[in-house]
């Protein structure tokens, strides 16, 4: 054990977990808790196992740090110094400081591609199904499993995780500054609120690759921008002395430039808005109630949309820079178009009006696939045998009757009998005839074969239709893994064919025999797991004379 | 009971009338069921099936060895007949529908077989012809049908002679129309069980039954087949027959599990080949490798 070579990097008295006193370690690989009484650890969290830190907030009474795992679980601590408050808000600070250094450290060391599997399992059962029949019951390597099943679905996963996510429009509001006692505001920015801020305003990015850290300290820069932001946000006149006026500058003008930017859209009617309410019962209303429209709250208002208009452009940038990029996926075919779109629109800018305007209305008015004309010259179907065509499979001229001798004897004895027949319907049926044929036609009859049999289903307990299913899928899997080696035209494939064989037999063995016999037990009078047989020997065959084909060639 | 009164059931009867196979029942001695003794039977069913419900309608058509026959209801001849059929029996106490519609089926049937004796007759009968018919009658009589009136259709199909192959395409198409329209086709087999009523009554949801006893006839008749197919999920009748649904190659006419189709007409066929012989298309598809071409099947898993 390594432990006592560790080295404890921190440790804390009277850290309460579940309500039981005990002393919280940090070491240098792990985290760790022993219950006051004992001598062994209770917890013992490696670092690469902590997914993220949380503390309770400060207006809570009990002063705690909750771990969450990367399974899901979570450990949650409450610092209960006997000193007071104080002393639990230090101890708790410490061990917070101490994980945000080791964390980041850790988690690069935690194979990302473990986590991906593990996550894979888990979110397929089928698949851990699988994986608990084949690797763990040791029938076919981790790695095999893995080179097979792996790509196929994290292939899926990531086809679906394509899409660029946008920046949500209130991530500053998001910010809960606390505040820190002494008329001062503490924001805790996260790496996704910087990058939020620096997608949504590049100026922003640009001074900060500036600044930092030459000129300023990381947190020197975050505390003057909040300070110029919330400082500019109602005001007109603009000073010189700030590190962020000419972002504020350039804002104004991206503003202007967006203002200028003529809508070129005749759908849309932006003058037509008003800032009215719909009343109950949908009625509009007509007043309009602005009644006070102060400079300060039209700054406000230019402010939000000049928000609003970054916002969305990070986002559309993110999209464009994607298409750019060359990557080949079904997400940036959409992206593809919308960047169109926004050329489009930029080039309109330039142009007269009116024909863009026609354009767009006929966009909307125009349906590709109403439009007459646009039939492609297909490929002439060209049929050398129109009966096989239209028929199917040629009939065989049935050769019963050839004879036109037998068939005019036919027809004339059914003439014969037609022409002197005269209906008879009370006399149709004998009653002796009509009792054997109930008798057919009852429960138990000769017609009645089958119908009261059970389905399938019905007959076997589903317990065991889920075994046969886990079975069928493990199998099936394995010949698959069996069959791909064919045609085995290198020195790996033979290998692998002859471990394969080996593993089918040892299946056999280990899982099919044992589940023959249950079935046996059970006496069910079909043969289950017969199908699978079949397909072993079939397996068993091809091996076979793939084998002494091989040993014919050698000697 | 308003239920009762506002639906109506619709039953077409296609028989087989082919006389190579009827000839050939009453030539072997010992005829199990004769033409005029089916025809009796379905009669009385017929009737019976009227009886059921004052709105039930009946129809009646033959399918020859050659051509299919309308014979019930007749529009053209309705006054003639009724004219005939007043002077004649009116006084024998007989419901004067059932009077009527075995007279004209009786009639029918006798020109039928004694007009065409000159035709070259096939041993197969049309029943996709017939079929065809049908649908297109209960098409019409949904379509003239009273406003209110509930009308569930189905098709008896009496079949003796042998399948035709050649129908294959035209007798399926026939039935997955009857299967659009909701049409239940019924199969009352006499003689050789016919592969293809077998797929068509499976497919509409129809009872196929190949009868042991022909001379008993109207019992199977009136026990299987008179309950309409909602009545008949509370019956127990007999099983369903397992239907077998393999395609035959084109080339062979084999009956295949697994086969290659052409992705141009379609066609199949039980060995790969790179020019589908059917409609030329070149494949432009890598050949599985030479040394195993013989054993690619690839194992059904
Ligand atoms: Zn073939
Ligand atoms: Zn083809």
């Amino acid at each position: 054990m390594s432990r006592h070579s560790e080295e404890v990097l921190l440790h804390f008295q009277h850290v309460k977990n579940k309500k039981v006193d005990g002393v919280l370690y940090m070491m240098s690989e792990r985290l760790a808790w022993m219950q006051s009484s004992k001598q062994s650890f209770t917890y013992s969290h490696a670092y690469s196992d902590i997914k993220a830190q949380k503390i309770s907030a400060d207006s809570k009474e009990r002063v705690q740090l909750q771990l969450v795992m990367h399974d899901g679980s979570a450990n949650t601590f409450q610092f209960n110094n006997p000193a007071g408050r104080e002393a639990q808000m230090r101890d708790r600070e410490s061990v917070k400081e101490l994980l945000q250094q080791l964390l980041p450290k850790f988690r690069r060391k935690l194979s990302s591609e473990l986590e991906e599997k593990s996550r894979l399992l888990q979110d397929n059962p089928e698949l851990f199904q699988l994986y608990k029949d084949l690797v763990v019951s040791q029938v076919i390597t981790a790695e095999e499993f893995w080179s097979t099943q792996g790509p196929k679905y994290s292939a899926k996963e990531k086809n679906e995780q394509k899409q660029t996510t946008g920046v949500s429009a209130a991530f500053l509001a998001d910010i809960k500054p606390e505040t820190d006692g002494c008329n001062g505001l503490k924001y805790n920015l996260t790496a996704d609120i910087i990058e939020s801020i620096f997608r949504t305003y590049p100026m922003v990015k640009k001074k900060h690759a500036e600044y930092v850290p030459h000129e300023m300290s990381e947190s020197d820069f975050w505390r003057r921008f909040f300070q110029s932001h919330y400082f500019h946000r109602d005001r007109t006149a603009l000073g010189n002395k700030d590190l962020f006026s000419d972002c504020a500058k350039k804002d104004e003008e991206e503003i202007k430039s967006e203002v200028e930017k003529k809508n070129s859209d005749p759908l849309l009617n932006l003058a037509g808005h008003k800032d009215g309410n719909l009343e109950e019962g949908y009625g509009g209303v007509n007043d309009d109630k602005r009644g006070s429209i102060t400079p300060a709250n039209l700054t406000m208002i230019r402010r939000f949309n000049q928000h609003s208009t970054m916002v969305l452009k990070a986002c559309q940038e993110a999209g464009s820079q994607s298409t750019s990029g060359t990557s080949t996926s079904n997400g940036t075919h959409i992206n593809g178009s919308m960047s169109k779109t926004s050329q489009l629109n930029g080039i309109v800018d330039n142009v007269h009006q009116p024909p863009q305007k026609k354009a767009r209305i006929r966009e909307k008015l125009q349906y590709e696939d109403l439009e007459t004309g646009l039939d492609k010259d297909g490929v002439n179907l060209h049929l050398s045998r129109m009966e096989r065509y239209l028929h199917g499979p040629t009939p065989l001229t049935s050769t019963r009757y050839t004879s036109t001798e037998d068939l005019i004897s036919a027809t004339n004895c059914v003439s014969a009998e037609i022409d002197t027949w005269n209906p008879d319907l009370t006399h149709v049926l004998h009653g002796s005839t009509a009792v054997s044929i109930l008798g057919e036609l009852s429960p138990g009859g000769a017609l009645m074969q089958g119908t009261s049999q059970q389905l399938l289903n019905q007959m076997v307990p589903e317990d065991i239709q889920n075994e046969l299913k886990q079975n069928y899928n493990a199998l099936c899997e394995l010949l698959r893994h069996f069959w791909s080696c064919f045609p085995a035209s290198s020195k790996f494939l033979e290998e692998k064919v002859v471990k394969m064989k080996s593993t089918l037999e040892r299946f056999n063995m280990a899982k099919l025999n044992p589940l023959k016999d249950k079935l046996q037990a059970n006496h069910y009078s079909l043969d289950l797991t017969g199908h699978m047989q079949d397909l072993l020997s079939t397996a068993y065959t091809k091996f076979d004379t793939w084998q002494t084909r091989r040993m014919s060639r050698k000697t | 009971m308003a239920d009762s009164t506002s639906t109506c059931s619709l039953v077409v009867i296609i028989l087989d009338t082919n006389p190579a196979w009827w000839g050939r029942q009453s030539n072997h001695g010992n005829p199990k069921l004769s033409l005029s003794k089916c025809v009796d039977s379905l009669m009385t069913f017929a009737n019976s099936h009227l009886m059921m419900n004052h709105l039930n309608k009946i129809a009646f058509i033959a399918a020859h060895s050659n051509f299919s026959h309308f014979m019930y209801p007749k529009r053209q001849q309705r006054e003639v007949t009724d004219i005939d059929t007043n002077i004649g029996e009116i006084n024998d106490g007989k419901y004067e529908l059932f009077d009527r519609m075995n007279n004209q089926i009786k009639d029918e049937i006798k020109s039928l077989v004694l007009k065409n004796m000159e035709v070259e007759f096939e041993n197969d009968s049309l029943i996709a012809g017939a079929l065809s018919m049908a649908l297109c009658y209960i098409h019409r009589m949904e379509k003239e049908k009273p406003i209110g009136v509930k009308m569930t259709s189905r098709v008896l199909v009496v079949k003796a002679s042998e399948d035709n192959p050649a129908q294959y395409m035209n007798l399926m198409n026939t039935v997955f129309t009857a299967q659009k329209q909701n049409v239940v086709i019924d199969a009352c087999i006499l003689d050789n069980d016919s592969g293809l009523l077998q797929q068509a009554c499976d497919i509409t949801g129809g009872v196929y039954l190949k009868i042991p006893q022909p001379q008993g006839m109207l019992q199977y008749l009136l026990w299987v087949y008179l309950p309409d197919p909602s009545t008949r999920e509370q019956l127990t009748l007999p099983a369903r027959v397992q239907v077998d649904y393999r395609a035959a190659c084109f080339c062979h006419r084999n009956l295949i599990d697994i086969g290659y189709v052409c992705s141009v007409c379609l066609s199949i066929f039980c060995s790969f080949s790179p020019i589908c012989s059917t409609c030329q298309t070149t494949f432009k598809i890598i050949a599985p490798p030479k040394l195993t071409k013989k054993k690619s099947k690839k194992p059904t898993t």
